[in-house]
Formats: structure tokens, C-alpha cells, sequence
């Protein structure tokens, strides 16, 4: 089943409706008599579906969270944000045109820039410890596209990671050096382009790693509405020589590499797409931090999933041609927990196989299951195998969906795509979209010894990560 | 086991976090939270027990709590994607874990212990993790087909196309004064007298590897003014 149009409100609409045996509990049948749910009173309303449709228009209006009033339930934090700027409090780093900026909308309809050009790539220590085809498929879709390094994006080595892995896992830390730890990046993405000849601001911050997307944005709201908290952190910037003109300097946007993919994916479909994915059966797992923390800047499309749950990865794998499969424990987290991982891996890998792969498993028969996190890849792809000595005998590819659009676009699957790192069986999607795995891997295995000798094939010039 | 008045002044402390009126609003008792919460099915551990006893202001419950319940947290944040009350207790947790280490609870310590390999790794690199850690012998449960090539670590990063990834004791390429800048944060922030209050011997590590750090960077600095 796909899981888009299920919340059109058509149950039991009328007699004429040509299937009524399929629409489950609630749905009118034969007799006449209403089911579970109605009551023997329930008598059929005779309305088509245009009219049922018609007169149950405003009860879908009323609960469409995107048109609600929200009065002062909800603030939206940006503009608390331009104020300070007017107010010289603090420096916003803006997305200009030349960033090439698309319009989304997030949970309550609120508008929402994604730039898509000059991107300063903010990695992930997990996805690049870990599962380095995140990036790599990243930054190979971006010179697909044309993009010039060095002016188009930059991957350099003045960066740390958020900290705030180990900030959730266990409580050393705090919300004083997550906010340095944020504002030092953010301050690096600011003036990165100067040593590449061009102004400040020029790239972007494009934040790969979702804890650090939820991070960041948590810890920005703090900052906004706290002038202790900029007081303090101000003083450490300072002393780091890191504000600009005696300001620190806050991003107009937390932006994800999924929100990139998100807005590019129509391009990445038409315009690179080489490989038929129609036959695969697609699940999607969506990392908590992503659209849990800040909840109300994710991104929601009325035309994917029917608005009711973020458009990421679904979107991607909609408009690459994929079946995307619903399954019922979409929501759940993966099990990562963060410290759980490490140190209390029972609980990571019993919660990942039961409520996640054993699902996507038996539920969805699905042939991948795609994320768009660090945590979930490492959790759900390397948490498979000790399912047997529970008598959970069954796997699940598991890929980043920036991955799993790179191999549809032509990508090597080891070279680009780096699905060596993988535990999960990804070499039986990839026979499966037409690739032949064991083509790839002697051909990567030749490279490799090209690589001793020095033969590195690169996405970028080298010297750029050093500022050259 | 702590006094009434340490009980408290923990309580006071949990309190006192400018984040704690954010993260907590009112409670209806629904328990959305915990039904949707991973943890909950798996410990002793339910949200709506975490905020409950915060809005009640149990002191003793909450100290027990803080035993052990608020470390089975996964921190995912489902529960406050979900609450309608606005409430957060996934950041009530992150408070209250602060607040224990604060006060050198042997529950923290205890948890803490085996995950100082992160620890170390964090605050002497600034990455979580790297390639030299995630290897079949520190994962066995990750089972023998835990890469699909086989291969020195070396050269395989090395067949990253990515220059800053091509790694084996940090998951990308960090500079010096980028390491340096982070040891200071860690510094101004009390980051560093947290650890030493947990772990005195990790905290003695991490301290000698930031000296030998900032003299290689003076060194570094030195040259480049000769230069």
C-alpha cells in the first residue's frame, strides 16, 4: 500500500462507492447496517463522492494544521531573530540570491529557504566515520550538476562536529558550549569564503548530520531568547576571534542535506536519473532530531504523505519512480539512543529489529529502507546480524536515500557510494536495480591497488580542504 | 543516600536551568509521551513519571529517579514531538543528567564509565567517533560481515574521494587551530571540570593530550611568523 491519500476522509461515502469491502472498519457494506464504529442507527447519507467530498470540505479545512491560527501558541523564532539583528544585537548570515535559494513550506505552512548553491558542507563524525557515502554521494550529485569547488561548495578542515552526540549521551556538555561549539562553525561557514577570494557570507551552511540540525536549531532559539546566554557565549567568540564587527553570527536558516536533496530531487530525477527504480520497494525511516526537535521547521508537503508526516526521503523516492511502502511503526525512533550505542547495545539492537527491521521486513517486504541520518544508518545497517541468535533470521538493506538516488543516477556503488562500509545486504538491492555488485567490487578492488600507488580519484581538488 | 536538603538542592539546581520553563508547560497525566516513547518499552522508564514528579516537586522521588531512570532516555524526542502540552521531558532528562554530574552522583559515574572512549575521542578531536574505532573487535555483535571489502583501513579511507575523510583516527580531518579554538570552549564553558568530576583518571589523559596540542600549535604559530 502507499501510503500517500489516505486521509482524503472518503470512508463509507455512499452506495455507489464501487469497493466498500476494501475501505476496512468505519466503511459502509452491503446490508446497508452500519459496522464497528457507527452503530445500528447508521443509516447511508445517499451523497456522491463529489458531494460527501463537498460537504465534509470545511471538517479537513478545520483540522489542516497548515491553516490553523495558532495565535500566540506558536511563535516563529526567526522573527524574533530579525528584531535583534535591527536592534544591532546580533549578525545574521542571510541567503542571498546567489545562493539560489527554494521555497518550502514546514509543519504550520510556514515558509522555509533552502539554498542550493555555495554550500559550505558541515559533516557528520558519524556519517563520516561511519558511513562516508553520505558525503560522497553529496558532493558527487553537486558536480553532476556543474558545481565548481571551491566557489559552489567547500568541504574544508576547520570544523568541528556539534558535540552534541555527546552532549545527549551523556550530559557533559552543556547548553554554554553547545551554543560556542555552534556559533565557532557557523562563524567559519561566514568568512570560509574569504581565503577562496570571495566576500563573507558567500557559502552556506549545509548541515549533514540530523542530531546537529536538531542542535543547532534548539540551541539558536536559546541564544535568541536568552541575552544571558549571548552574553556568555559572546565573551568566549571574542576571545576566539570569532565575531564579526563585536557580533555573533547566527544562520537565517538551519538547513539539512536532505532538504538539499529535497528541493533538487525533480532535477536529480530528470535530469541524472539512468536507472529504472519503478520495481523497488521503498521504506522510509526519517531521523528523529530531524522533524522531532524544532518540530516546526521540518518540512511537510501537501502533496507527499498527504502533509500529515515530513516530506523528507519520501519525497525523493516518489519522484525517483520507487514504490514507497507504508509500514506501522514509521514513526519510531531506530534505537540509537545516543550512549545506548555504545555502552547498551541490547537495548539498540532489540528495538531496532523488532520495531523497525522485523517490520519493514514483514509488513513492507520492502528491498531498502532509506534514512537520512548517521544514528539510524549505523543502528539499523550494522544491528542485523546478532538477530539471529534470536531466531530473527532477516535482513534489510539500509542506505542514506542521498545513496540510494546516486546509485539510480549511475554512481559506482563502492568508488561513490561506499556500501563497503555496509553490514546490511545492500548488494541485493543493487543486483536489483540492474547494477552488477560483483562487477563493481573487482573493480574497486583494482582501484584499490591504484590507491597504493598514490592513484586517488577525487571529487574535489585536494588543496581546497586546506584553503588553497 | 543524600539528605533531604541535598535531595532538594538538586531539585533547586534542575529547577534553576533557564531551559526548564521551556521544557515543561503542564501535564494532563495523558501519557502520549510515554506510549510513544522507546525506552518505555524496554526499561523501568516512563516520561510522564519524569514529568509528574517535576511538576509535582517530589524531591525524593526525583533523586530516585535520577538513579538510573533518566539514564534509559534515548533522547530521540518523540515524546516531545508529541506532547500537548509543549512539554519536552526528553530536555527535562538532559537537565536532570547535567545536574547529576554536577553533584558527582555515583549513578552517573557508574553509567558514564564505558563510554569514555567517546568521551576522549570528543573532547581531544571533536569528533564523536572515527574508522579505527568501529572495527570487528570492538563490535563482535556486528557480526563478521561487518564491511564488505576486505582491506587495510588505510587505504580503503584512503579510497575516499573526499580529502578531509581520508582518515583512520578521527572521522575527518580537523585542524590544529580548529582543535585548539574547541579546547578553549571547553575551558570557558566548565566542559572540563565536569569531566574531571566524573572521571578523574579520563580527565588526566585528555588534559596532557590538550597541552601537547596547544605547544604544537605554538610551535606551528612560531614557525609561521619566521616564515
Amino acid at each position: 500500500m502507499k501510503p500517500t491519500d489516505q486521509n482524503t476522509g472518503d470512508a463509507g461515502i455512499g452506495p455507489r462507492d464501487p469497493d466498500p469491502g476494501a475501505k476496512g472498519p468505519g466503511a459502509a457494506h452491503g446490508s446497508g447496517q452500519g459496522v464497528a464504529g457507527h452503530g445500528a442507527a447508521f443509516r447511508e447519507s445517499g451523497l456522491s463522492r463529489e458531494e460527501a467530498r463537498a460537504a465534509t470540505d470545511w471538517v479537513r479545512k478545520r483540522v489542516d494544521r497548515r491553516n490553523a491560527d495558532l495565535g500566540e501558541r506558536m511563535e516563529d523564532v526567526r522573527d524574533h531573530m530579525y528584531e535583534l539583528e535591527k536592534e544591532g544585537k546580533i549578525l545574521i548570515h542571510r541567503i542571498r540570491d546567489e545562493h539560489e535559494p527554494v521555497t518550502v513550506k514546514t509543519l504550520f505552512g510556514w515558509d522555509k529557504q533552502i539554498p542550493t548553491r555555495q554550500l559550505w558542507h558541515h559533516k557528520s563524525c558519524g556519517q563520516c566515520g561511519n558511513i562516508p557515502g553520505y558525503p560522497t554521494s553529496l558532493l558527487w550529485f553537486m558536480n553532476q550538476f556543474g558545481y565548481e569547488p571551491g566557489r559552489d561548495y567547500l568541504d574544508e578542515t576547520d570544523q568541528t562536529s556539534c558535540t552534541a552526540w555527546n552532549y545527549h549521551g551523556s550530559g557533559i556538555g552543556n547548553v554554554e558550549s553547545l551554543a560556542a561549539v555552534f556559533l565557532r562553525n557557523f562563524h567559519q561557514a561566514y568568512v570560509s569564503g574569504q581565503r577562496h577570494g570571495h566576500d563573507a557570507g558567500h557559502f552556506y551552511p549545509l548541515v549533514h548530520c540530523g542530531t546537529s540540525f536538531g542542535n543547532y536549531k534548539e540551541i539558536r532559539k536559546y541564544l535568541i531568547e536568552s541575552p544571558q546566554l549571548r552574553e556568555k557565549v559572546t565573551k568566549i567568540l571574542d576571545k576566539l576571534g570569532r565575531l564579526v564587527d563585536g557580533k555573533i553570527v547566527l544562520p537565517e536558516e538551519v538547513v539539512h542535506y536532505s532538504e538539499w536533496v529535497h528541493v533538487m530531487r525533480q532535477r536529480i530525477a530528470s535530469e541524472l536519473q539512468k536507472i529504472d527504480v519503478s520495481h523497488i520497494r521503498a521504506t522510509a525511516h526519517v531521523a528523529c532530531h530531524y522533524y522531532k526537535m524544532i518540530h516546526e521547521d521540518a518540512i511537510y508537503d501537501g502533496d507527499i504523505l498527504g502533509g500529515n508526516r515530513t516530506a523528507i526521503i519520501t519525497s525523493l523516492a516518489q519522484a525517483l519512480g520507487a514504490q514507497v511502502i507504508d509500514y506501522s511503526t514509521w514513526y519510531d525512533c531506530c534505537g540509537f539512543g545516543f550512549r545506548h550505542i555504545i555502552s547498551e547495545r541490547e537495548f539498540t539492537r532489540s528495538f531496532t529489529m523488532n520495531r523497525k527491521i522485523r517490520v519493514a521486513r514483514e509488513e513492507a517486504n520492502a528491498d531498502v529502507m532509506l534514512a537520512n541520518d548517521t544514528g539510524c544508518v549505523t543502528t539499523m545497517d550494522k544491528n542485523q546480524w546478532i538477530g539471529k541468535a534470536h531466531q530473527q533470521d532477516f535482513q534489510v538493506p539500509i542506505m542514506a536515500e542521498v545513496q540510494f538516488a546516486a546509485l539510480a543516477c549511475g554512481a559506482d556503488p563502492f568508488k561513490i557510494v561506499q556500501l563497503q562500509w555496509h553490514a546490511s545486504p545492500c548488494e541485493e538491492v543493487v543486483e536489483k536495480m540492474g547494477i552488477s555488485w560483483s562487477q563493481a567490487k573487482k573493480n574497486f578492488q583494482a582501484y584499490l591497488k591504484e590507491v597504493e600507488q598514490g592513484n586517488i580519484e577525487y571529487l574535489y581538488k585536494p588543496e581546497l580542504a586546506y584553503g588553497g | 543516600m543524600a539528605t533531604y536538603a541535598e535531595m532538594q538542592q538538586i531539585y533547586d539546581d534542575i529547577r534553576g536551568d533557564f531551559r526548564y520553563h521551556h521544557e515543561l508547560n503542564g501535564c494532563l497525566n495523558c501519557g502520549i509521551c510515554t506510549a510513544t516513547c522507546p525506552s518505555a518499552q524496554f526499561y523501568d522508564y516512563s516520561p510522564r513519571e519524569i514529568v509528574q514528579l517535576l511538576w509535582t516537586g517530589n524531591v525524593e522521588q526525583i533523586y530516585d529517579a535520577m538513579q538510573e531512570k533518566i539514564w534509559a532516555c534515548a533522547q530521540c524526542m518523540t515524546c516531545a514531538a508529541r506532547c500537548p502540552f509543549q512539554n519536552s521531558p526528553g530536555g527535562l532528562v538532559a537537565i536532570m543528567r547535567e545536574v547529576a554530574i554536577q553533584h558527582e552522583m555515583q549513578s552517573a559515574k557508574d553509567v558514564l564509565r564505558p563510554f569514555g572512549r567517546v568521551m576522549l575521542k570528543l573532547i581531544t578531536t571533536g569528533n564523536q567517533l572515527s574508522p579505527d574505532m568501529i572495527q570487528p573487535d570492538h563490535f563482535p555483535d556486528w557480526g563478521p560481515n561487518i564491511q564488505k571489502v576486505e582491506g587495510d583501513l588505510r587505504t580503503l579511507r584512503k579510497a575516499i574521494p573526499m580529502k578531509t575523510l581520508q582518515t583512520t583516527d578521527t572521522a575527518w580531518e580537523v585542524s590544529l587551530k580548529t582543535s585548539v579554538e574547541m579546547y578553549t570552549i571547553w575551558e570557558m564553558t566548565g566542559v572540563l571540570k565536569s569531566l574531571e568530576l566524573m572521571d578523574e583518571n579520563l580527565f588526566d589523559v585528555i588534559e596532557d593530550f590538550i597541552d601537547e596540542k596547544r605547544e604544537e600549535y605554538d610551535e606551528w604559530l612560531e614557525e609561521q611568523e619566521e616564515d
